[in-house]
């Protein structure tokens, strides 16, 4: 126990000295791509060696993680000084009041040198100050493939059909005229406003159900099944690499991707997306800018001016020419524009060209639910589940729906103060009832007894801390009206959140969905399981190389393996659909792109992950069986199946029940997996089941209130049924 | 004859089912031109090279994160074994008010969705000041680890014969050693599930640690991972081959104890 005890004393010292140091410290989080993470640490060394006394401290997370854990962060008063991301994520922060106004602490001034893209304001106040402007989507060609990039959609179509070829006569596709990631709505945003009216008003407004985005969503599919130009299933990963092997023609990718395509060595070059033959007009691609926001907990005044200082360090031209010259942004400082560096670099001079039809990326916290609206109801029209007509139709229902549970602040009402109520007797009454058992508690420290309080107190206070006082947080949250705009201010409001969900149809359909999940799912754990149990246990010589081979799934970590999943189940390029060719004929299945098959590639992978450990249980449970028995099943001339019916299984139950409840427990609440195959639900928030709807709902839509309300249903919903199914099997053994 | 033949076909149809996705994420990390797709089943082609392998160890800081991580396993499984044993050992062998109601407990913490966790150990851990530190990360790692880990030890403590204590006792034993001396050398097999389950909820967690490390020096493997990955340019080479070398202690892991897994993890529930 020494040893232990001197070890763990040895990482707590460890990890202490990691923590401190001497000059002020400041952080920053960005989610700039490898490249540019590159320029930016080098930018920041420097600035350190100009700043002895600052150390900076650049922290990466992907886009949706940095919005999720500086909400976290910030709300409990820290995260970094500085915060860097798309434009798009001032709207949301500003409502939740947790980045502060840059007019409050920069002069008027130093506003005036930037590109106006590049400071954008939300409700008239600016919160970003840019490093760059572009972001802008455009048309990338393989030059050694097309020498004139089409004008017009058309022109487009006709090229397409031209490039479109299957080269090595196989009677598959081995090259596309036209490839992107259109199941993204980003990447055919510009198209909408094209057809006629753009997606948003201009008081920030949805304004989906429009002839033009039926246009556009009739355009797509047209390309898709009609002249067949571009791949049946195509998200980001496969248009870039297509593109990269020469496997197409055109690309339709934004600025922030010529890096990696000049480092693959491609002769490319870019044009304007074509023109929209049918209605003259250009597609409008939207323009915006990622960059620097404060933090609102930044208050002591010398780390506010070390933040200052910083932060036009970082929008300086020294550090924007940087950029410019190592990864080819458009500086957003005026004073550059007209550098060398700039005015030589022939994409940017399209790129800026290209601008002048884009529109500016709109800001407000809205554009969230719309994005999210639209994409569901897109992608149900590519599955075919719904006409272009009632797509838009939906989307514009859907995105009028999620702003108002987005911006609704739930007043409190007469349950509030029931709850409260309730909540003070419920604590009252465990004092009284608990109070002879506390006297009897302490009173226990001391007495004989005190060896069990011992061994056992630590780990409840560990448990205690990390499970059932977050528990009860939320319990807390699920009665009140937390959401993006009371973040800071949230109160406890009432039963609005339960009703809410369990009045809605689309949680009991996701419930059954749910049910029926975990139901398939266990079924196939616990039969693959003891199927190779006794397989293993009775026929395969080496029994120790097969129960460590199918092992495997079980030991790679999840995250892992789900993503990899989710490759191999990619149209084109998965092994699934490949083998499915090669060796069975069979036509290729788009797994992730209509919901039933994505459902189902989510449970294949899930029941691939699970049925090691119950193998392992039902392995255990075999040795167990006394061999007597089926010795005296010989004599009595059983056959193998009776051997199975009547003495394997009915010896093997009393293992496989408990793990099978586990089991069941586990399945219910894997948010994982479902999360990581279908990427949060897709096509279009179809493959969900409830726990990845909770935490959509939570952290992509800000309705925390609301997801906690949930979470403790499903969690009422387990006890219940693990209460039920522990007494049917109690009433069992005791009968 | 027939059935032994069915027997190995279908044996041998899941062994491919079972490791066809980590020999995809070997050919992946094979590939030297960074390219995810192809459209070939060759595992190991032509232009296949290490290259991925070199520049991680060379380029990119994946032996800190190793480091990191180890430290932070290693920690958590002292910590989980060492609590675990302990609070199971009493439930087990003591009666008292409440026993009943705790150990149900433990088996609800396992029904509430565990996402919805992250927000409040965020306040919790930044009111404490333990972000940005591993001890942060011990507590939330061990302490998930245990409901689970408990009722396995139990199990296993309830198949032991209490005639053992009792004979370690009349020898003059206390109680602290009959538990240390007598009673855990031979729950090896359950000691060593614990510690597996306390190992793997540490070695391959990444939400929790995303947000209690900030400091990129303090990163453990799957965060180191995850950055290799961006929204729109994935290092998709770089990715595989450090999936690959994370995966490889679990699974050294597994197949070393896969003797005690079988009978460790049944053990109780068979006899109990």
């Amino acid at each position: 126990m020494k040893t232990v005890k001197s070890l763990l004393l040895f990482i707590i010292l460890c990890t202490g000295f990691v923590s401190e140091a001497a000059p002020m410290r400041l952080q920053l989080w960005h989610q700039m791509i490898y490249g540019h993470r590159v320029v930016l640490s080098e930018a920041l060394r420097n600035f350190e060696k100009e700043n002895p006394d600052l150390v900076v401290q650049e922290t990466y997370r992907e886009t949706e993680e940095l919005r999720s854990s500086y909400q976290a962060a910030a709300m409990g008063g820290s995260g970094p000084e500085l915060i860097y991301g798309p434009s798009d994520q001032i709207g949301p922060f500003a409502s939740m009041k947790i980045i502060r106004p840059w007019d409050e602490v920069l002069e008027k001034e130093f506003f005036g040198q930037f590109d106006p893209l590049a400071t954008p304001k939300y409700q008239d106040v600016h919160y970003m100050i840019g490093g760059s402007v572009g972001n802008n989507l455009m048309l990338l060609y393989n030059k050694k493939l097309l020498k004139n990039p089409p004008k017009t959609t058309d022109e487009l179509i006709a090229i397409g059909k031209q490039m479109t070829q299957d080269t090595d006569g196989d009677g598959k596709i081995d090259r596309y005229g036209l490839v992107f990631n259109y199941t993204e709505p980003f990447f055919f945003a510009p198209f909408i406003p094209a057809f006629g009216a753009p997606f948003m008003t201009e008081d920030g407004k949805p304004q989906l159900n429009t002839p033009a985005l039926q246009k556009t969503f009739e355009f797509i599919l047209e390309l898709r099944d009609k002249h067949k130009i571009i791949p049946k299933e195509c998200d980001y990963e496969t248009a870039n690499a297509l593109f990269k092997q020469d496997k197409a023609a055109m690309l339709i990718n934004g600025d922030w991707s010529w890096g990696d395509y000049k480092g693959a060595g491609m002769d490319f070059g870019i044009a304007r997306i074509p023109l929209v033959s049918s209605t003259q007009k250009w597609p409008q691609p939207l323009v915006g800018t990622a960059g620097y926001s404060l933090n609102v907990n930044i208050q002591d005044p010398e780390r506010l001016a070390a933040t200052i200082k910083l932060l036009k360090y970082l929008t300086s031209p020294q550090v924007q020419k940087l950029f410019t010259e190592r990864v080819g942004v458009l500086p957003s400082n005026l004073a550059l524009r007209d550098d060398p560096a700039v005015k030589n670099n022939a994409l940017l001079q399209v790129s800026s060209y290209i601008m002048e039809v884009g529109t500016p990326m709109p800001v407000v916290p809205e554009v969230r639910g719309v994005w999210d609206s639209l994409r569901v109801q897109y992608q149900k029209v590519l599955a075919g589940s719904l006409t272009p007509a009632e797509g838009t139709r939906e989307a514009q229902v859907m995105a009028e729906a999620q702003i108002r549970d987005m911006n609704e602040v739930i007043q409190p009402d007469a349950s509030a103060f029931v709850i409260q109520g309730l909540a003070l007797i419920l604590f009252l009454w465990v004092l009284w009832v608990s109070r002879t058992s506390l006297v009897n508690f302490i009173k226990g420290l001391q007495g004989p007894q005190r060896f069990v309080y011992f061994m056992m107190l630590p780990a409840f206070i560990g448990i205690f801390a990390v499970i059932i006082y977050p528990f009860f947080y939320n319990i807390a949250i699920s009665f009140s009206n937390f959401n993006l705009l009371t973040f800071q201010s949230w109160q406890i409001v009432g039963f609005q959140h339960y009703i809410t969900a369990i009045t809605d149809p689309r949680f009991w359909s996701l419930f059954v969905k749910t049910i029926i999940w975990t139901v398939v799912n266990v079924f196939f754990h616990v039969t693959i399981g003891i199927f190779l149990a006794v397989i293993i246990n009775q026929v395969m010589p080496a029994k120790g190389f097969w129960r460590t081979l199918f092992i495997i799934p079980w030991a790679v970590p999840q995250y892992i393996t789900a993503l990899t999943w989710r490759g191999m189940f990619n149209q084109e390029y998965g092994p699934i659909n490949q083998f499915l060719q090669q060796f069975l004929h069979l036509s290729p299945v788009q797994w992730l792109s209509q919901p039933f098959t994505a459902f189902t590639a989510c449970i294949i992978t899930n029941v691939w992950l699970g049925f090691p450990f119950m193998m392992i249980v039902a392995l255990g449970g075999l040795q167990a069986i006394p061999h007597s028995l089926y010795e005296a099943a010989y004599l009595d001339k059983a056959n193998a199946w009776q051997r199975f019916r009547h003495i394997t299984l009915p010896l093997l139950m009393p293992v496989m029940i408990p793990a099978a409840l586990l089991g069941c427990i586990w399945t219910f609440n894997n948010l994982n997996i479902v999360w990581l195959v279908s990427n949060a639900g897709e096509p279009g928030d179809q493959t969900h089941i409830l726990v990845s709807y909770v935490y959509k709902a939570a952290f992509n839509l800000y309705r925390y209130g609301y997801a906690a309300a949930v979470s403790v249903i499903i969690f009422l919903i387990l006890v219940a049924f693990s209460i039920s199914s522990l007494v049917a099997q109690y009433r069992k053994e005791t009968r | 004859m027939i059935k032994k033949f069915l027997a190995w076909v279908s044996v041998l149809l899941f062994a491919v089912f079972s490791i066809y996705p980590i020999l995809y994420v070997l050919s992946v990390s094979l590939r030297g031109d960074n390219a995810f797709q192809s459209q070939s089943l060759e595992i190991i082609s032509s232009t296949s090279t290490v290259k991925n392998f070199v520049d991680l160890f060379v380029n990119t800081e994946f032996l800190l994160w190793l480091r990191n991580s180890v430290i932070v396993s290693a920690a958590t499984t002292l910590l989980g074994v060492t609590l675990a044993s302990t609070s199971a050992y009493a439930l087990s062998r003591y009666r008292f008010r409440g026993r009943n109601l705790m150990l149900f407990s433990l088996l609800a913490t396992q029904m509430f969705p565990a996402t919805m966790l992250i927000l409040p150990f965020y306040i919790i851990l930044s009111k404490m000041h333990l972000i940005d530190s591993f001890v942060g990360l011990f507590i939330i790692y061990s302490a998930s680890a245990l409901p689970f880990c408990v009722w396995q030890m139990k199990a296993y403590y309830d198949t032991v014969p209490k005639e053992l204590e009792e004979a370690g006792l009349l020898d003059g034993c206390s109680r602290w050693q009959t538990f240390y001396k007598i009673i855990l050398p031979i729950s090896s097999p359950a000691l060593v599930i614990t510690a597996l389950f306390s190992f793997m909820a540490s070695w391959s967690e990444y939400i929790i640690a995303a947000i209690v490390l900030q400091d990129p020096q303090l990163y453990t493997l799957p965060l180191g991972l995850r950055s290799f990955q961006a929204s729109l340019a994935t290092q998709w080479g770089l990715y595989a081959a450090g999936a690959l070398i994370v995966s490889v202690p679990v699974l050294v892991l597994f197949i070393s104890i896969s003797r005690y897994l079988v009978s460790g993890l049944t053990m109780g529930s068979v006899k109990g």
